[in-house]
């Protein structure tokens, strides 16, 4: 079993993995399979030490997606015919990614219906509409319009979570970022933030 | 087994941090994943997920709050 940590352009060499065991480089084409000890149990420590291990070969790739806790394959053979079979996939995404970090927005609040003298049909769509785009969030947007090179919003069904939003940046704008978001009041919303972080939420999923 | 996998799920939801909400969101529901099975196969993955949600909305009172708010 081989525990997998990151597929990858450029990356390093010498890197550690969540267990300091010396992680192994399976290529395949022009993609990196960045491979460990099999996966551990599940625990607090063992999602941080994966973290922790996704992260150093981040910061050392020239890009990087990362692997879910946990994920796997049964051999080399295995992995390969994987990655072999989601290459334009993944080279896309890895172009997407390359030289770039990511920053995670939580947003707290609830959107105000808009008053509005449609039908139910159409109330409905607008909507829909609303929460996938989160229009709330322009200020903020036209704030990070010199930072963010890539958006994904999350919209969740919970009371008082709105949404989570994704932002893919160019390394070493994280400051810039954050002060941008701080400076920004939002009507009705509040927004927590983190980061920066490995592209965890701009990697395709493999698993068929 | 299944209890097992149980308490290791509680014992993350019980000491998780905001830091760790925000790591557990990241490495368990994002990212490259090669088998469907096998991450549900690391015991008590599929219960730290049911109950992830639910303290994420509640990250904003675990979240350091912006000064001047």
């Amino acid at each position: 079993m081989i525990g997998l940590y990151a597929i990858a352009r450029g990356a390093p060499q010498e890197a550690t993995g969540a267990r300091g065991e010396r992680v192994r480089i399976l290529t395949r084409g022009n993609l990196e399979a960045v491979c460990g000890d099999p996966p551990p149990q599940l625990s607090a420590d063992a999602l941080r030490a994966h973290e922790a291990a996704v992260r150093r070969i981040a910061d050392a790739a020239q890009a990087c997606l990362p692997a879910r806790f946990g994920s796997c394959a049964a051999d080399e053979a295995s992995l390969s015919a994987a990655l072999a079979a989601r290459e334009a996939e993944l080279t896309e995404a890895l172009a997407l990614v390359r030289g770039r970090e990511q920053m995670t927005l939580r947003v707290h609040g609830t959107i105000a219906g808009s008053p509005s003298a449609a039908g139910p049909g159409t109330r409905y769509l607008e909507a829909r509409r609303r929460s996938r785009t989160l229009p709330e969030l322009e200020p903020l947007r036209s704030a990070l319009s010199g930072l963010i090179r890539a958006e994904r919003v999350e919209r969740h069904t919970e009371p008082g979570l709105l949404a989570s939003v994704y932002h893919l940046i160019d390394r070493g704008g994280a400051q810039a970022y954050r002060q941008a978001v701080e400076s920004t009041p939002l009507e009705g919303l509040r927004v927590t933030l983190s980061g920066p972080w490995p592209a965890w939420s701009f990697a395709p999923e493999l698993a068929p | 087994m299944k209890k097992r996998a149980r308490s290791e799920a509680d014992e993350i939801i019980d000491r998780a941090d905001a830091s760790l909400l925000e790591i557990i969101d990241h490495v368990l529901n994002k990212g490259v994943m090669l088998q469907g099975e096998v991450i549900l196969g690391v015991a008590g993955v599929d219960l730290v997920y049911l109950r992830l949600n639910a303290l994420l909305c509640a990250s904003d009172r675990l979240l350091p709050r912006r000064e001047g708010k």
